[in-house]
Formats: C-alpha cells, sequence, structure tokens
C-alpha cells in the first residue's frame, strides 16, 4: 500500500488500521514502510482516510511481491488457483468432497497466524521439515503449492525469499497412523520458526458426534491439547446431479 | 481458511457464540449455488445474526448496505458467513436450514461441547470436526491474551492489535461508546465474524484495566 504524500494531512487516523504496525509518521505524514506492509489492504478498505490519500501500490501484483497480496488480503484471488483465500475449502466442505476419508486425517499448519505473519525462510523451515518427514503433497488446490519450487527437499522458490505473507495454509492429509510422525515433526520444527503457527486436525466423525479414540490418543500422545473450539461440518451439504462446471 | 477455528476468549462467552458458514463446494455443487445461497442468506435475516456478511460484497451488515443490494450481489458460489450469540438462535437457523434443504454445506464453529449439544437436540449427524491444537513457536512475540480476544475473531489478522488498544483509549476519553468501539473493531474483518455483542463484554471488563497514555 501506498500513502500519497501530496494528499496526507498527517491526521495519524489510518495507522491503528494496520495489523502489522507498517504505517508510521515520517515528516509529519504517515507513510507506509514497505519492507514491513503485506499489502492486505486493510487500511485501504478501512476508508478512513478523509482525503483518500491511501491506494495500493502500482506494483503490487508484480511478481514476487504480489505473493504478499495474494496471502495477506482475504478479499484477493490467487492468479494460480484462482481460488479466494489462503487455503482450500478443507473441512468446510468435506461432506460434500470427501477428501479427507473415514482412515485420513487432515492437517493444516497456518503459518503466521495469529498476527504476526512470516517470512519465506522461515515459512522453508517448514516445509523442509515437512518433506523430511516425508509430506511432499500438499492439497492440490491450495495456493501454498505455487511457493514450492522441489516438492521431494522441500524448498521454496529462491526469488521469494525476500517476500512474507500474512498467513498461508499448509494443507495436506495423511493416514491415521501417521499422525503421530507428523505432529512430532511439527512440534520439533516450531522451536527453530521465528514466528508463530497455529495446528489444525480434521477429522470425520463417528455416529453422534465422537471424535475418533484414535485420533485424540494421538493428538495426546504426542503432548498436544485440543482447544474447547471447534469447526463442525453439519453434513448437509450434497453434491449436484450430474458434473459441475 | 480455518479462520473461524482459533478464536480466544473468556469460556462463559465462547459458550454462547456460534459462527455459521454456507459454503458450496467448487466443482461439486457450485452451480446453481446462487439462488439457494440467497434463499438461505434471507432467512438468515429473520434469525437476528450478531454479524454477517457475503463474499460477493465483503462488508458486514453494519455498514448500512440495504439488504436488497446485498442479496442481489450474491451469485453461484457465494459463501455466507455468519455469527450468533445465542444457542436458541443458531439451533432455530439449523432447523430452517434442514427444512430449506438447499444442499450446501454448512459449518458452525463454536465449542464443541455447545456445537455437539445443539446437534443432538436437532438429530443431526455431523460429517467432519477441525480441531485446534493450538499456536506454536515464538509465542512470546504475540500481542497479550486479552487483546488477542478481538484479534482472533478475524482469523485473517485483520484486526489490528493497535486498533484495539486505540478504541480502548477513545473509550476511556469519552470519543466512543462501548457499541461504537466495537463495530470499529469489526469493520476490518473481510468475513463478517467478529462478534460487536462479545466486544462489547470485553470491552467492559478490559478498559478500566488499561491507562491511557495520550489523548
Amino acid at each position: 500500500m501506498l500513502i500519497r504524500k501530496d494528499l496526507c494531512v498527517g491526521c495519524g487516523r489510518c495507522q491503528p488500521y494496520c495489523p502489522v504496525d507498517a504505517i508510521h509518521f515520517e515528516e509529519l505524514k504517515s507513510a507506509v514502510d514497505q519492507e514491513i506492509c503485506y499489502e492486505c489492504g486493510t487500511c485501504f478498505r478501512s476508508e478512513i482516510c478523509p482525503v483518500d490519500a491511501i491506494e495500493e501500490s502500482p506494483y503490487v501484483f508484480d511478481y514476487p511481491r504480489a505473493l504478499r497480496k495474494f496471502f495477506s488480503d482475504p478479499t484477493a484471488t490467487h492468479a494460480l488457483t484462482g481460488i479466494a483465500g489462503r487455503g482450500t475449502e478443507e473441512s468446510k466442505t468435506n461432506d460434500v468432497t470427501n477428501r479427507v476419508g473415514p482412515e485420513d486425517v487432515g492437517i493444516a499448519i497456518e503459518v503466521g497466524r495469529p498476527t504476526l505473519g512470516m517470512d519465506l525462510p522461515n515459512i522453508q523451515k517448514i516445509t523442509r521439515a515437512m518433506a523430511k518427514a516425508g509430506i511432499t503433497e500438499i492439497e492440490p488446490e491450495n495456493p501454498f503449492n505455487d511457493m514450492i519450487q522441489v516438492r521431494e527437499t522441500g524448498d521454496l522458490k529462491p526469488e521469494l525469499m525476500g517476500e512474507r505473507v500474512l498467513s498461508a495454509i499448509m494443507e495436506f492429509k495423511v493416514k491415521r497412523s501417521e499422525l503421530g510422525h507428523v505432529l512430532r515433526t511439527i512440534k520439533e520444527v516450531a522451536k527453530e520458526v521465528d514466528s508463530v503457527f497455529v495446528v489444525d486436525v480434521y477429522t470425520r466423525l463417528e455416529p453422534g458426534v465422537i471424535i475418533p479414540r484414535e485420533v485424540l490418543n494421538t493428538i495426546e500422545a504426542e503432548g498436544y491439547t485440543w482447544r474447547p473450539n471447534s469447526k463442525i461440518n453439519m453434513g448437509l451439504g450434497r453434491a449436484n446431479k450430474g458434473k459441475d462446471s | 481458511m480455518t479462520h473461524s477455528l482459533h478464536r480466544e476468549g473468556p469460556l462463559d462467552l465462547l459458550n454462547q457464540e456460534y459462527v455459521l458458514f454456507i459454503y458450496p463446494a467448487r466443482g461439486f455443487n457450485y452451480d446453481g449455488s446462487g439462488p439457494k445461497s440467497r434463499r438461505l442468506m434471507e432467512m438468515l435475516y429473520t434469525q437476528g445474526p450478531a454479524n454477517m456478511l457475503v463474499s460477493t460484497l465483503r462488508k458486514n451488515m453494519y455498514f448500512g448496505i440495504p439488504q436488497e443490494e446485498i442479496l442481489k450481489s450474491i451469485k453461484d458460489g457465494a459463501k455466507i458467513y455468519s455469527v450468533f450469540n445465542e444457542k436458541e438462535k443458531i439451533k432455530k437457523t439449523l432447523a430452517k436450514i434442514m427444512e430449506m434443504d438447499e444442499g450446501i454445506s454448512i459449518m458452525v464453529s463454536g465449542v464443541a461441547d455447545r456445537v455437539r449439544e445443539v446437534a443432538a437436540e436437532l438429530g443431526l449427524n455431523p460429517h467432519t470436526i477441525n480441531l485446534s491444537l493450538g499456536i506454536h513457536g515464538r509465542t512470546d512475540r504475540l500481542p497479550p491474551a486479552d487483546i488477542r480476544q478481538f484479534t482472533t475473531m478475524c482469523g485473517h489478522g485483520m484486526v489490528s492489535p493497535r486498533l484495539v488498544r486505540d478504541v480502548i483509549r477513545r473509550i476511556k476519553t469519552g470519543k466512543l461508546d462501548l457499541w461504537e468501539a466495537s463495530l470499529i473493531v469489526a469493520a476490518p474483518c473481510a468475513c463478517g465474524i467478529v462478534n460487536p455483542y462479545r466486544s462489547v463484554e470485553m470491552l467492559k471488563d478490559l478498559v478500566p484495566v488499561y491507562t491511557v497514555n495520550r489523548l
């Protein structure tokens, strides 16, 4: 994002809206630190500027900076996948897609959440660790795929190393029996990254809204606890008859 | 996106909060989902959500956009996000959704035991559960928990910690009341799931413990 110096009146009203404190006074006018800015567009969408001095940078969709926009602005649609958002539909439509089957567990590593965001060198620590643990296939429509240069090693594209994203979701599925191994790897790499991420596990429910014991036991055995929150697919969706376009 | 899964806050308030998504599946039931989603959103308006937004407009229900304009914007693939404050409201809403039987995926985020109760009382058989295993890495760099209870209502991180502190300052200096402050905090969330009613309750507790360092 940019703030036009010729228009800015230096009221500072936009500054609290930036989720990462990228807007500061410079010679009595507000200015965006381009290194810190994630291009999330929150300052612009807030419509708080009394003189319309906030603008989208002309180079926001230039590669590789566009990565910031695609992974930080929830209203942006990723150019590669055509999907808005940081990940895929994951559990939200699993009643229709059955992407995660009865023997599977879906796992999401939401890098940069909450609040802090993450730069690509730190994301690469995670992708490399996961690749080493045998996780080389990310959900096919997940825009995260676009960052990866070599699946087998988890190396990200070198030209992206100067970029950072407010959030991106590394999403994959494994067999239930592999969950423990993956959670162990996540715990190890958490010690190396200089930011935060949240971890989600999603699984099919048994009748009576019962979470499979095997999944809970594994989570506990690896020293994790699940928070009281959950996100539950109510099982009311169904696919159209015939092929969707 | 799992942007409603990691909401933090006092358990007594989380226990009363239900986030509801209406979500067509790409490649499975996108085609023809527009009119179905429109009918569902029309119904949601009658059920008293605390906040609501459709992905085709990205402005929450407090922006003053006429209902007709919002409904008119809905097309195939549109997703509807909403948040409810009471168990009875979400229950009635889900009962209506079951009755309408539009076949679009429905997600409810909330405290697992509460959602489980609602499902049991309605005779629903939920399909998949997404569990949060918490925050990992440099948690020491995070804003404090009392600020995160606001900011994590927007899982995309659009609600700035500084904005929360700013509205606290403005409440303390008499420039905003609790409701006005809560709407300011809710506005940046591009999914319309920040719950301003919960913000009011949390601000009541928080405002007295913060000090004002500038007017």
